[in-house]
């Protein structure tokens, strides 16, 4: 005897009016098409989450947080590498806008989406074989001038489509500026190293000491490759136009870095080193200062306090941490010395917020201030070398024009990174260059195929609003921190200054993020269902269904759905004369499934507040 | 005469999923015993009951309707939403008709007509007939300790006749038999009868629980505890019913955690083996009954000292559990500090973590 089924005996199992046959799983009660009780409909959207929003290069950091979270890392790490070549670099070195964009930071902490990349990273970099591979081969050859994250990236994306990729770099050594600027404390050589080696395992050839403009010509680019992708970056460094800048021992903080990082400095330090200038690279300076012998090593900025200056504010607590001094408010005016810098010349100084002349100004009348130092290091940005270019494609801020596709004119080629984006309100970070390679490469790739260019101005709902979320199911979580090597330790050592989680953390991290706006199938519409009419054939993202000849729309999955991808959309207007009562008491389940095939569409009606 | 071994279904408990940061629901078994079509309206609170009632209790089982909405609403036209054996009884012998399915099975099984495993036998009755009509018949089968769960699903009235008042409407609580007017303002005069205590108390070898649809696993797995106890259980699941309370339909989940967390519906355990209460259920936080309140309709003509009632109320509960007040819950109980319903939103300010 079963247990399963209502008996119903055989003369009732016919449908006729009034009558209906047992109920299934799979069907429900076909008699009863509730559906058409219902005025507004849920619908399964899934929305941008900020922080992929945010990211330069736009991983699916929601989606790989949530692989973690399961434990599955391996398609994690590949999903990260859709988007981003070497998680391991920018696990290390990012500038996390995504952490600041993070909805949780709102709630208690941030996710520590870097930290956990570095995790996905460094899993990547331990497999023996990479899970991505070349593309099949196009025929089609592209030139790729220099190797810093954008030309790293637009490579990487178009050896993945097909073609046959050379990269030419003028340095003895590949990687740019994660190389030649980024110091070994915070990425160490060795992984920088495993990533250009993936390149070379994806059939990418890698000319190093090949500079454009000396060793190739614009013209020999033109002929010898159907495309050609221009990621100089910035490569000569800004002065601060003080008398006796030419004194030795005055040094700048681009060329400073960068002989570390290619192995080549012969650089050595005297006790008292000034660094000027209140940014990110300024830091690095005072931080590889103390490494480099220095004593005492005075930051002097522009800016009137910590909070003005353009820098991540956790590394300059680390700096602070390994006794390095602020001065704020100050230029620098002259260096003083005989033959060799021994003082700075410092005088008032203030941010005028004037965009065009200089937007510094300094209080010249003010009393002088003389600063004994040994060296001065000079870290106030940088900018282009572009003598070989074509005036044509240069513009006003000195860097390359492009229009909105990153293409120079109607030409074949692009420019990528640093180099277009200086000066065009983009923070200047690796991600953003690698984001820039990216769509390049892609935009590249269509040009070549003949096919439309898109703008990149898709419109995005980006979920931000944690009321649109339901936070009762998110219990307060303090972040997984990071350790750091003790301060005293770090001084005088090229060691890693920040650790990377266990496992364990790792999870435990990736298991904070709330999935802002996009279905982790938590299963809990599933579950309130008072008809219940969602069905989920699989337990999936996507697989998530609403029976529509059965929501009465009450809502409640909206409400009580964790992350917000559930929304409300009006489903008739009742004076538009659609007679909702003719299939209340449909005999046949066609009927009411036809209509619901047209109330599908309804679907891309704006979402209404409700 | 040679023994026969009654096989028991033993459900796992499912794991909760708020540990940790994330949320995540546990694996749920696949199959449906409740299907959609069923006529009950909108967001009915006493359906979502239904629904996770009877995931929790899977195929095997068989249920009992004694009259009400989930047998009206569910059942006109001789069709139902149950893919499992279900029988409707008249709402007053809800409990003497579970009690003979249960009988009916164990007599079966020893005359070896039935094989395989005992069924979960569960009677889904409303608090009608649980708390009035049908109270000495589910007491007796409790008494008995046949081997069944038998649920209140509390929707604090007689709904399905059209919201008449019972003896679990609250205190407060508008309905077409406690209409407020101008002798008796706040509509019904009576605090709530104590039924889950009185099955409790009166019962011991049963186990008892109260639960809430607002704590879905929470409630999903009382159900199979009640289920693999060896005896009678009884379960008493808060379930709001949108007609009768007047509210937004999307809120049934978000009321059912209010209601908890406003001390308004204790939830506890009663242990039969160690014949003692387990309070340790603590809510989230703890807030002023007037968050509860003003969500419904029914609340709506309530004036400062009813609302302070209710406060009273439960503050007893929340000191029956153990736990401490915070001091603007008191004072929330003195109508003088809620002169209307402005000033109860001071008292909001206050949702507290325990
Ligand atoms: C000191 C310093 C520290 C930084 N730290 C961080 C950080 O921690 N996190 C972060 O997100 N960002 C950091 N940045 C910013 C980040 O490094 C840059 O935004 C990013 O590297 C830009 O990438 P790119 O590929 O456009 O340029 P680059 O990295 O500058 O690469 C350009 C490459 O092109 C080569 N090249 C130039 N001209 C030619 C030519 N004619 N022929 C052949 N090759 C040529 C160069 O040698 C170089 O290798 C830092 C920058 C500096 C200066
Ligand atoms: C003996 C008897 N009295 C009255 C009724 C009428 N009646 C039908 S349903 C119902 C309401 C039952 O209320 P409750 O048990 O709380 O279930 P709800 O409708 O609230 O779900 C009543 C009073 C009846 N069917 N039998
Ligand atoms: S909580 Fe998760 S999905 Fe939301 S912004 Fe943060 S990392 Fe992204
Ligand atoms: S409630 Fe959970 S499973 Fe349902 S849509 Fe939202 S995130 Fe997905
Ligand atoms: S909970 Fe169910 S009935 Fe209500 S709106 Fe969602 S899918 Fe429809
Ligand atoms: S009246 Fe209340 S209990 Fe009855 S079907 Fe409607 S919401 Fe459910
Ligand atoms: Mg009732």
């Amino acid at each position: 005897m079963s247990t399963k089924g209502t008996r119903i005996p055989d003369w009732l199992t016919v449908p006729f009016a009034g009558i209906t046959p047992a109920p299934s799983q799979e069907k429900g009660q076909d008699l009863f098409p509730t559906g058409n009780w219902r005025s507004i409909r849920p619908v399964y959207r899934d929305k941008l989450p900020p922080c992929n929003n945010a990211c330069g290069t736009n991983e699916k950091i929601q989606g790989y947080l949530d692989l973690v979270k399961r434990g599955k890392y391996l398609d994690a790490y590949a999903l990260i590498k859709e988007d981003m070549p070497f998680p391991s670099v920018t696990g290390r070195v990012c500038y996390h806008p995504c952490e600041q964009a993070c909805n949780r930071g709102q709630y208690d902490e941030a996710i520590s989406i870097r930290a956990v990349e570095r995790f996905l990273g460094d899993l990547g970099q331990a497999l023996t074989h990479d899970v991505v591979k070349a593309g099949k081969p196009n025929g089609k050859k592209v030139a790729v001038v220099g190797s810093g994250p954008a030309g790293h990236s637009a490579a990487y994306q178009l050896a993945r489509l097909g073609y046959k990729v050379t990269i030419l770099e003028k340095s003895p050594k590949a990687g740019g500026l994660n190389r030649g600027g980024i110091p070994d404390w915070v990425l160490p050589q060795d992984v920088l190293d495993r990533e250009i080696e993936r390149l070379v395992e994806l059939g990418i050839t890698i000319k190093t000491n090949c500079e454009v403009g000396k060793d190739v010509s614009w013209d020999e680019l033109k002929k010898n490759y159907d495309a050609c992708v221009l990621a100089v970056g910035l490569t000569e460094p800004n002065s601060v136009r003080a008398e006796g800048e030419n004194k030795a021992g005055v040094l700048y903080g681009l060329p400073f870095l960068r002989d570390i990082g290619m192995g080549t400095s012969k650089v050595k330090l005297g006790p008292r080193v000034a660094v000027i200038g209140g940014g990110n690279t300024a830091i690095d300076c005072a931080r590889e200062a103390l490494r480099q012998g220095a004593v005492e090593v005075t930051m002097i900025t522009v800016e009137a306090n910590p909070k003005e200056m353009p820098a991540v504010p956790e590394d300059l607590h680390d700096m602070v941490e390994e006794g390095v001094d602020l001065m704020h408010g100050r230029a620098v005016t002259a260096v003083l010395g005989n033959g060799k810098v021994e003082a700075l010349q410092l005088h008032p100084a203030r941010f005028s917020g004037a965009i065009n002349a200089s937007p510094i100004t300094v209080d010249k009348d003010a009393p002088a201030q003389r600063f004994a130092v040994d060296n001065v290091i000079i870290a106030v940005g940088q900018h282009a070398s572009l003598a070989w270019l074509p005036a044509e494609f240069k513009n006003e801020r000195g860097t390359i024009k492009i229009d909105r596709f990153g293409r120079l004119g109607d030409t074949k080629f692009f420019a990528a990174g640093d180099i277009v984006q200086l000066g065009s309100g983009q923070p200047l970070m690796v991600v953003n260059a690698v984001g820039d390679g990216k769509r390049v490469a892609f935009n590249l790739d269509k040009v070549l195929r003949g096919e439309a260019l898109q703008p990149r101005t898709i419109p995005i709902d980006v979920i931000v609003d944690l009321n649109r979320m339901n936070m009762t199911y998110f219990p307060h979580f303090p972040r997984v921190q990071q350790t750091l090597l003790p301060p005293v330790s770090r001084r005088r050592t090229q060691d890693e200054v920040i650790q990377a989680l266990t496992e364990e953390q790792a999870v435990e991290e990736a298991s904070r993020c709330f999935s802002c706006g996009t279905c982790n199938a938590c299963d809990n519409c599933y579950l309130v269902c008072p008809e219940p009419c969602i069905a989920r054939p699989e337990r999936s993202n996507g697989l998530y269904k609403i029976l529509v000849d059965y929501c009465k729309g009450c809502r409640v999955c909206i409400e009580e759905c964790p992350t917000g991808c559930l929304e409300g959309v009006p489903e008739l207007d009742f004076d538009t004369g659609v007679v909702r009562m003719d299939t209340a008491f449909a005999i046949s389940p066609g009927l009411h499934g036809r209509q619901a095939e047209e109330l599908r569409k309804l679907g891309d009606r704006p979402a209404k507040n409700i | 005469m040679a023994t026969i071994e009654v096989q028991r279904q033993i459900l796992p408990i499912l794991g909760s999923p708020n540990q940790g940061a994330r949320f995540y629901n546990p694996e749920l078994p696949s199959s449906e015993p409740f299907v959609p079509g069923h006529r009950t309206c909108a967001g009915c609170g006493p359906s979502i009951q239904y629904r996770m009632t009877s995931k929790a209790a899977g195929d095997n089982t068989i249920l009992v309707g004694p009259t009400g909405c989930m047998y009206v609403a569910n059942s006109s036209y001789l069709c139902t939403p149950y893919n499992v054996p279900w029988a409707h009884t008249q709402i007053g012998s809800a409990g003497s008709f579970t009690a003979g399915v249960a009988a009916a099975y164990e007599a079966m099984i020893r005359k070896g007509k039935w094989k395989g495993e005992f069924p979960n036998i569960i009677c889904e009755a409303g608090d009608g007939s649980a708390s009035d009509i049908g109270l000495a018949s589910i007491s007796g089968a409790l008494y008995r300790n046949h081997d069944c769960l038998i649920i209140c699903y509390d929707n604090e009235q007689y709904a399905n006749t059209g919201i008449q008042a019972s003896s679990r409407t609250p205190y407060g609580g508008m309905t077409t038999f406690s209409p407020p007017g101008p002798l008796v303002p706040e509509g019904k005069k009576l605090f709530p009868k104590d039924l889950a205590r009185m099955m409790a108390a009166g019962h011991p070898h049963c186990y008892v629980a109260t639960a809430s649809v607002g704590y879905p696993i929470d409630l999903m797995n009382k159900v199979r505890k009640g289920l693999n106890h060896k005896g009678a259980a009884y379960l008493m699941v808060y379930t709001p019913c949108q007609k009768g309370f007047v509210y937004e339909t999307p809120r049934s989940i978000d009321l059912g955690r209010l209601v908890v967390e406003c001390g308004l519906y204790p939830m506890w355990e009663w242990n039969p083996e160690k014949r003692a209460y387990d309070y340790s259920f603590r809510p989230a936080s703890m807030r002023p009954v007037s968050e509860y309140l003003k969500l419904q309709g029914r609340f709506g003509h309530l004036h400062a000292e009813h609302i302070a009632s209710l406060q009273k109320f439960a503050n007893e509960q929340w000191r029956m559990l153990g736990v401490q007040l915070p001091e603007a819950l008191i004072q929330a109980a003195d109508a003088k500090n809620l002169v209307n319903m402005a000033s109860a939103a001071q008292a909001e300010a206050v949702a507290q973590t325990i």
